[in-house]
């Protein structure tokens, strides 16, 4: 008391100091890298209340050893005295009799998480698939009666949803309700490999920070094309491991080990071999390195030594300097895996042979973690609540160890097989369970989490809904894309679709404020609505073709002559393809003439290449100009970038276009192969309508009071308008019942 | 490998996290110990590297001649009074010169010394606090004050960004990093007014939909959702938010055309001063955290490359005068004493020395040593080792220059340098929130200065 009134702080010292949140965290990062552990420093560990009694006497902060080290500076050595305050907070804490709370009721019993594999019996109960046998027992256990499982047309809905990633049309739907097989509906559901890897694959994207269309200015590799093929062939989840591991095939997947780095110089803790470590374990084998990238971690088992010895599989050199916090420490390592008792020895120091003998240690049949950290992901993916609950922590206890036990050997007897996986899980009764919100911290299973749509599934859902997908476009080329294929989007952002600049392993569901208004108020949500009711009306008109595209131009001209027989109008199109200032971007169509005689009055002049070219029409980068013809069969003439724009501040990026008809400004090139889904039948019948998004957003009919109300939404004066459409449409994919999987 | 008593001390600190583990929720270990002096923060942000010596920082003055040495150049633009005896600043900014008696001027701000030039990696380092890559998402500034103190008006976004394109072709993904709540979750991310000529319509029912179906969308929505038996109270709790914020009297304030057209004059230079404008309305209904900038584009705005000159004189005049016409009509609606105004860049400028003097990196502009037209005339490459900020209100000093560079090239910085670390301690400490304050990510604290590290200047309080 004393003492702390000499401090200046004599009020303060009456408020409680809470350990958990503000003592906790000093001795946990200040203290605990050196002082804790199997061999603490100078044999004092700052673990338990114990052994900090050592160096600390309750209520005598001025008798405490531990207070006047860390006033005096001389503790903690690195990084800096604590803070004032912080100190401070010690002071109070001890004054206070140093309570250590543990804010535990009960100690759990300790939990080792096994590495090799294990296969426990199956339990003996007149379920048939085995999923379901080990849970019937764990309900049993739990002293709950096994539930009944989902109707038929919520079990479809959350199938597709699952395996295609977008909600059944009401044909699909109609069909199962009819067949009434749910083993014949996740086969059948599986075999459009196509439509399964435009789901999963924004599971693995998350997982390997992969994304469409990333251009960071150092370097960063797409593995799309890899992955697409890998999921579409289904191909053994530990040959995908060994080649991001050890891509040595031109196709394979460096992007993965490559990682993602920015230009200039990097933290210790992230250069591109440590990104590879923390990345690999928390991937593969639900181990965060994280803290041990920078010392000896406090929050789990790991060392610094062992980041780099793992990081050493994969760096230019076997021989790596460790590096705590920034500053070297002349020990050094060599490659190592983290499970020795699993590893595979590097044949040499090559890194050819490293990264191969880092292949097979993740991979090696005996590294049971590898494929329990899968089974695990897939069983969080599909019921919202891993067996493990932190699936980036796979040392912790699973809620049923032989259940996770059985699945990951289950898995690696047949082939790593990941649809084999889906199938198992998703043909038992226990995935077939109503959906519950869960509760912490005494999680119990009682089934599936209510999970909320990711920002795919409601984009996807909603083009399968009205036939409205959008494109993508890439040079000269423009196709039907899901929502994985295309640049994030406001609204996806919104929606939860991750920056992958770090590894992401589950997604974010909250409705928040500022999601709600991108989906209450956003273009991007309005836009697909407005063009999806036209098209359920059947008012879309397809997209004119354009008969000329200069492809990007930045600077020069390029010759144009076309053949307009038949035309009424020509529309000539400068699109901005990436300007850093259009308005100073100067383009124009240079000496057009119609049939030998000029299309327009001369605006102006142009130069390109250092010719002149007088009588140009310039129009602002963006514009779309018409001119009505009639009995004319041919334009030429130039198009061109000016020279004047050429600067580095304007980085003028353009493209031309020519229509005879008014061009559909989503859609300037032809969109080539087909929609992902069957586009619905168009139709104007309100009733058929409202029956048919029902079926499609929740796969039911709508009850009288819905129909009653979707009708006031649809119709005015009893036919159907386009904006009473778009709202029917909107309220239906606003619909908890919509966004949310039961 | 095991130990029995670490995991005992594992535990101490589980029982709060477990319930936030399988959310992800990032949980606050500490929170604000401190008596705040400021309730709102409005940056203004100079993208592209503001040249210090040819606006806050002025060193001698050199005109332009054909032939001359491009080393006997600091500044191109002779100084001006300011109102506070001891300031003189450059010309072309003689409005912010009457005010700054409202302010504290430093010009000993010391960013991160990142090896090759990155505008977006430097943009990333002093929004964060963090340099990139990390491996965890870390949160811009304005996530963590909306995350740590809430909306000051619950029918305000709390963190608005105003006036940043985010696609601007190589760089964006740079950008896009840090304008980002990160792991405290897209709730607190930012609101984006590209253009705060638009502003109003981002708070206006969409024009595909207009205000009469919107307003009966709703309604029947209600209803519709109503009729059936599944509800789920957050997300309709969400919608619900949406419209009323949609509604509400506040976000009038982001409509410009309600400003009185003498008084929209005063800001009105371009899209920098009506995003003031726009700061200054938000503020007034009560927003936390607003950032203005000047918008980063390659090679635009402050980011010259060439023509330096000419360019800081456009940049200078579009900044001028709206800067000063936030102060003081902050100050004359009393709003200045609880609002921090803070003018930062991610670096300042030179003609010639790239990156921190003494430390050679990759020069990244063609700067000849004499020049022989006037586009070589300019502050032309990036200097990190010091650069100018502003403070005004918040409980800083008034009329204080803090800081101070020499004479000479390369213009080091001679006494009491600020990091970014301590800027922003500076920052969170006007705010009432602890430099140390951190969440809980991946069990690991993550502190709002790095490593907890950051140290509020203290005489730069009043």
């Amino acid at each position: 008391m004393r003492l702390a009134i000499g401090l200046g702080l004599s009020l303060p010292l009456l408020a409680q100091v809470d350990f958990a949140t503000t003592i906790h965290p000093i001795l946990a990062t200040r203290c605990a890298p050196c002082h804790s552990g199997l061999k603490p420093q100078a044999g004092f560990s700052v673990e338990t209340r114990e052994s900090i009694l050592r160096s600390i006497k309750p209520f005598k902060p001025d008798e405490s050893v531990l207070l006047r080290r860390i006033k005096a500076g001389q503790m903690p050595p690195v990084d800096g005295k604590l803070t004032d305050s912080q100190i401070a907070d010690v002071e109070k804490w001890i004054a206070k009799g140093a309570p250590w709370t543990n804010t535990l009721p009960a100690e759990p019993p300790l939990w080792i998480a096994p590495i090799k594999p294990r296969t426990p019996p199956v339990p003996a109960n007149q379920m048939s698939n085995p999923i379901d046998k080990f849970i019937a027992d764990y309900f049993a256990r739990h002293e709950r009666p096994f539930p009944d499982v989902v109707d038929d047309a919520q079990f479809v809905r959350r199938a597709t949803l699952d395996i295609w990633g977008m909600v059944p049309s009401p044909e699909e739907t109609k069909k199962f309700i009819a067949d009434n097989d749910r083993g014949r509906l996740i086969d059948s559901l599986l075999s459009d490999r196509k439509k399964y890897a435009g789901h999963w694959i924004s599971f693995w994207n998350d997982l390997l920070r992969n994304d469409q269309g990333v251009n960071y200015a150092g370097t960063r590799k797409s593995i799309t094309p890899w992955l697409k093929g890998a999921l579409e062939n289904n191909m053994p989840f530990n040959e995908m491991a060994s080649a991001l591991l050890n891509p040595v095939k031109p196709t394979d997947p460096d992007g993965f080990l490559i990682g993602v780095n920015w230009r200039g110089d990097i933290n210790a803790s992230q250069t591109p071999f440590m990104q590879a470590a923390q990345n690999s374990a928390q991937v593969f084998l639900g181990v965060n390195l994280k803290c041990a990238s920078c010392h000896d971690s406090f929050i789990n088992k790991y060392k610094l030594q062992q980041s780099y010895a793992l990081a050493a599989m994969f760096a230019d050199t076997s021989d790596l300097e460790l590096v705590r916090c920034d500053a070297k420490t002349g020990r050094h390592t060599g490659p190592e895996f983290l499970f020795p008792e699993v590893a595979e020895k590097p044949a040499s120091n090559s890194l050819a042979d490293r990264r191969k003998a880092a292949a097979l240690s993740f991979t090696s049949p005996e590294d049971g973690r590898f494929t329990r950290t899968l089974v695990n992901r897939y069983w969080q993916r599909l019921f919202g609540f891993g067996l493990v609950p932190n699936v980036d922590d796979m040392d912790a206890q699973p809620w049923d160890d032989d259940l996770l036990d059985w699945l990951a050997a289950d898995f690696a007897q047949h082939n790593y097989d990941l649809q084999y996986l889906i199938r198992l899980i998703m043909t038992s009764r226990t995935y077939g369970l109503p959906a519950v919100s869960e509760k912490f911290p005494d999680y119990t299973f009682r089934g599936p989490k209510l999970r909320r749509l990711t920002a795919e599934q409601f984009s996807d859902s909603l083009s399968e809904m009205t036939g409205e997908w959008r494109v993508s476009q890439s040079g000269e080329k423009a196709a039907y894309a899901r929502e994985w294929e295309l640049k994030p989007t406001s609204l996806s952002r919104a929606m939860g679709r991750p920056i992958r600049d770090q590894v992401f392993t589950t997604r974010e569901d909250a409705a928040t404020t500022l999601q709600a208004l991108e989906l209450v108020n956003g273009d991007t949500l309005a836009i697909v609505l407005k063009r999806g009711a036209l098209r359920l009306l059947g008012d879309l008109p397809d997209a004119p073709q354009n008969l000329f595209d200069s492809r990007r131009m930045n600077q020069g001209s390029k010759p144009l002559n076309i053949d307009i027989t038949g035309a009424k109008q020509l529309w000539l199109l400068v699109d901005d393809a990436g300007c850093y200032d259009p308005s100073r971007t100067v383009a124009g169509w240079i000496n057009l003439q119609v049939d030998g005689k000029p299309l327009a009055p001369a605006t102006g002049i142009l130069t390109t290449d250092k010719v002149k070219h007088e009588g140009s029409i310039i129009t602002p980068v963006g514009s779309l100009v018409m001119y009505p013809i009639e009995g004319l069969t041919r334009l030429t003439g130039a198009v061109g970038v000016d020279d004047g724009a050429r600067s580095s501040d304007i980085n003028p990026n353009v493209r031309f276009f020519v229509f005879t008809e008014k061009p559909d400004l989503e859609r300037l090139l032809r969109v080539s192969g087909d929609p992902p889904t069957v586009l619905p039948k168009p139709s104007r019948d309100p009733k058929v309508l409202i029956d048919q998004l029902y079926w499609e957003a929740l796969s039911r009919r709508p009850n009288p009071r819905e129909a009653a109300v979707a009708m006031k939404l649809l119709t005015k004066d009893g036919k159907v308008t386009q904006g009473g459409l778009e709202d029917l449409i909107w309220s239906l994919v606003m619909h908890p019942e919509f966004q949310y999987v039961q | 490998m095991f130990n029995n008593s670490r995991r005992g001390f594992m535990r101490a600190s589980a029982g709060a996290t477990l319930a936030a583990l399988a959310g992800n929720q990032a949980r606050l270990l500490a929170g604000p110990k401190i008596e705040p002096r400021a309730d709102s923060v409005i940056l203004l942000w100079m993208a592209g590297g503001m040249a210090q010596t040819e606006t806050f920082d002025p060193k001698k003055f050199t005109p332009y001649e054909t032939g001359l040495a491009s080393d006997k150049v600091l500044s191109t633009f002779p100084s001006i009074d300011t109102v506070v005896d001891n300031i003189k600043i450059s010309q072309g900014l003689e409005n912010i010169a009457k005010i700054m008696d409202r302010g504290t001027l430093i010009r000993s701000h010391r960013v991160g010394d990142l090896g090759f030039i990155l505008h977006s990696r430097h943009q990333y380092h002093w929004h964060t606090g963090y340099a990139p890559p990390q491996s965890v998402a870390a949160p811009h500034m304005g996530a963590v004050i909306s995350r740590t103190l809430g909306p000051r008006n619950p029918d305000l976004p709390a963190f608005v960004d105003i006036g940043q394109n985010i696609e601007i072709g190589g760089e964006s993904d740079g950008l896009k990093a840090f304008h980002t709540a990160g792991f405290l979750g897209s709730e607190h991310g930012p609101f984006f007014i590209t253009d705060p000529r638009d502003a109003a319509s981002s708070t206006r029912p969409s024009e595909y939909v207009g205000a009469t179906r919107f307003a009966s969308r709703y309604q029947l929505y209600k209803q519709l959702v109503e009729a059936s038996s599944f509800q789920q109270e957050s997300l309709r709790r969400s919608i619900d938010n949406a419209h009323r914020l949609l509604n509400s009297q506040a976000a009038k304030a982001f409509d410009l055309s309600l400003e009185p057209q003498k008084s929209f004059d005063k800001y009105n230079t371009g899209r920098f001063g009506q995003g003031c404008l726009l700061a200054r309305r938000l503020v007034e209904q009560g927003a936390r955290f607003v950032e203005v900038t000047s918008e980063y584009i390659p090679f635009r705005y402050w980011d010259t490359h060439e023509n330096g000159h000419t360019r800081a004189a456009g940049m200078k005049q579009s900044i001028d005068m709206p800067v000063a016409q936030l102060i003081r009509d902050l100050e004359e609606r009393g709003l200045l004493n609880r609002t921090l105004v803070i003018l930062a860049s991610e670096f300042g400028r030179d003609m010639i020395c790239e990156g921190k003097p003494g430390q050679e990196v990759k020069n990244q502009v063609d700067q000849p040593p004499v020049m022989t037209e006037p586009k070589h005339y300019g502050m032309h490459r990036h200097f990190t080792e010091a650069g100018s900020v502003l403070l005004f209100g918040g409980g800083m000093k008034r009329g204080f220059l803090y800081g101070k560079t020499a004479e000479e090239r390369p213009c080091r910085i001679l006494e009491n340098p600020v990091t970014i670390e301590d800027l922003h301690a500076t920052i969170y400490h006007a705010l009432g929130i602890a430099a140390d304050t951190a969440y809980d990510v991946e069990k690991r604290p993550f502190y709002v200065t790095k490593d907890g590290k950051g140290k509020a200047v203290m005489p730069l309080f009043a």
